[in-house]
């Protein structure tokens, strides 16, 4: 079995490479040190488990998990107990307390490998629910782009645009892709500050700049950059709403 | 003010002597006006005969009866005193008839006098009570700080398990590659643990101690973030002996650590400055931060506590001021230096 260790702490790292030391056919293919290293080598290397730390910089585990979660198994190894609940509804395999015993991590390992003989996929809305602690809006997006990734703070955005199978998330002239549908990112995103204007877009209102009647019962709205987006009848209503 | 408050009573006792149609407006008003001064002053003392009989405590039977004949006699005493007065006026002014006219208002005044004493009864039991809750009110809200000090206290004595659990997977990491650095975790972790809980609970200590702690705390961190972790150390030493209350960086420092390096990806320094002015001194912690990765979730607690803690322990002669700019956040505090 190929194993990546990701945790931020050095020391952290080091004494799980020497308890896996221990377990016969397990192969340590990377060490990362944040996340976004983790992402690259899942991508690259396709290891068959992630041991994943989950407060790291800028990139945490639950955000991993959900751009990486489908390809990898991963057990979380923290000091933190009350993110237990969440881990599990993404399916994690397993969710080690630190400091914890070489057994305890032997049976994680054997949980993991009778999930990977079992081989099942994973949800996606499943995983993306997981990188927001529950009753909290968005903060900041994480989008995968083949090994890279890239953090987008909401207060960046400008507006998410539907596409298919995909959203488009617009950030500073730029549209960055991800798997998921608008319908899920509206109920994420704080709805006093992003609105659904449109079936196929949702605007962050601090860039709108103007709105204009362009046909009867139906507007435009004219954001700070130029763009214009369409605006239905009830997503005019749910503007005026927040705008009151 | 109080005096001022009877002129329109002695107004309105003249207008009632005129409506009697037995004497004219300038011998009433003459009369009058200073009786009502007087009486003021009479009506003033039945203040202490409301305190000698609470309202609530006293049984009615005895209320009613010290009080009526209080006014009773009050109302007397003060109508002889204004026939007294009238005699001199008459006297003096060589107005006669005057004392006639004077003993055909008695039985008004006298009857005034009793109402009136009455309503300085009334009204001065009004001010008792409202004295009562006022005193009440401030000594909840003296009651509300001690709890929130002591609210605090417990929360300052209650370590951070977070902080407990990675320096034992540390220490668990070094047993096998370095044990001499895993003995000197645990005699930090030990240094730590025991002078938190002896300075929590002192009242004001050195700030040579404080900073101790935080040496060994920021020690063990070194262990855990390796070279993410850089500190930089500014003490004046004219600050050391200056009494500062028990962890009240402790948590700053923490913050600095959980919020600005660990959250980094390239970790940063942690800038420790203390200067002396004086009579006060001012105290800094900067760290690194990074807008787009920190989610300040939880870190204001920690600043507002603190900030409780100072307005409460200082009465606004304590600052905390936070700034952020160029990639750096800073607190600092401002704060009177006791002690030498």
């Amino acid at each position: 079995m190929k194993v990546a260790i990701v945790d931020d702490e050095e020391l952290a790292r080091k004494l799980l490479r020497e308890y896996l030391a221990d377990c016969e056919d397990v192969q340590i293919v990377a060490e990362c040190a944040n996340g976004f290293e983790a992402v690259k080598v899942v991508t690259d290397l396709k290891p068959d488990l992630l041991l994943l730390d989950i407060q790291m910089p800028r990139l945490d585990g639950f955000e991993v998990l959900e751009l990486v979660g489908r390809e990898v198994n991963v057990v979380f190894v923290t000091a933190y107990d009350q993110y237990a609940l969440r881990a599990f509804d993404v399916h994690a395999v397993d969710y080690l307390l630190k400091p914890f015993s070489p057994e305890r991590l032997r049976e994680a390992i054997n949980r993991a490998r009778s999930r990977l003989e079992a081989k099942q996929a994973l949800p996606v809305a499943e995983l993306s629910a997981a990188a927001r602690p529950p009753g909290a809006h968005l903060e900041r997006v994480a989008i995968r782009d083949g090994a890279n990734v890239h953090v987008i703070p909401v207060t960046h955005i400008d507006y998410v645009e539907a596409q298919d199978d995909y959203v488009s998330f617009h950030s500073a002239g730029k549209g960055f892709l991800k798997q998921q549908t608008l319908a899920d990112v509206e109920s994420v995103l704080d709805p006093s500050q992003f609105v659904r204007i449109h079936r196929s877009y949702i605007l962050n209102i601090d860039r709108l700049a103007r709105l204009e009647l362009y046909a009867k019962d139906s507007h435009a709205a004219i954001l700070r950059d130029g763009t214009r987006l369409p605006v239905s009848r009830s997503g005019y209503a749910r503007l005026n709403a927040v705008l009151k | 003010m109080y005096a001022a408050a009877w002129l329109p009573i002695a107004a309105l006792l003249t207008q009632v002597l005129v409506r009697g149609g037995t004497i004219g407006w300038s011998e009433a008003a003459a009369i009058v006006v200073p009786m009502c001064l007087l009486y003021a002053f009479i009506c003033q003392a039945s203040w202490y005969l409301c305190n000698a009989v609470p309202l609530r405590e006293s049984d009615p039977i005895r209320l009613i009866a010290s009080h009526g004949t209080a006014a009773a006699v009050s109302a007397a005493g003060w109508v002889v005193a204004g026939g007294v007065w009238a005699w001199l006026l008459g006297a003096a002014f060589a107005i006669p008839g005057i004392d006639s006219r004077y003993v055909a208002q008695i039985p008004i005044l006298f009857v005034s006098g009793v109402l009136l004493f009455l309503i300085a009864v009334a009204f001065n039991y009004l001010l008792i009570a409202f004295e009562a809750s006022q005193r009440a009110e401030s000594k909840a809200l003296e009651l509300q700080v001690l709890a929130r000090e002591a609210e605090l206290k417990a929360l300052r004595a209650q370590i951070n398990p977070h902080f407990l659990f990675n320096s034992l997977n540390s220490i668990n990491a070094l047993v096998m590659t370095d044990p001499l650095a895993a003995r000197r975790m645990c005699v930090l972790l030990a240094e730590f643990f025991r002078g938190s809980v002896k300075l929590g609970s002192e009242e004001r200590i050195p700030l040579g101690e404080e900073l101790r702690l935080a040496d060994c705390y920021l020690d063990i961190e070194r262990v855990r973030f390796g070279a993410r972790l850089k500190i930089e150390r500014d003490i004046d030493p004219g600050c050391e002996t200056c009494l500062v209350p028990p962890l009240i960086m402790q948590p700053l420092i923490e913050n600095a650590i959980k919020y600005g390096v660990a959250p980094a990806l390239q970790g940063g320094t942690l800038r420790l400055h203390a200067e002396r002015n004086g009579a006060r001194m001012k105290i800094v912690i900067e760290n690194p931060f990074e807008p787009e990765s920190s989610t300040k979730r939880g870190a204001g607690l920690g600043l507002k506590n603190v900030k409780m803690r100072l307005a409460n322990l200082y009465d606004g002669n304590a600052r905390l001021d936070v700034s952020q700019d160029n990639g750096r956040f800073r607190v600092e505090l401002q704060l009177p230096c006791c002690g030498n």
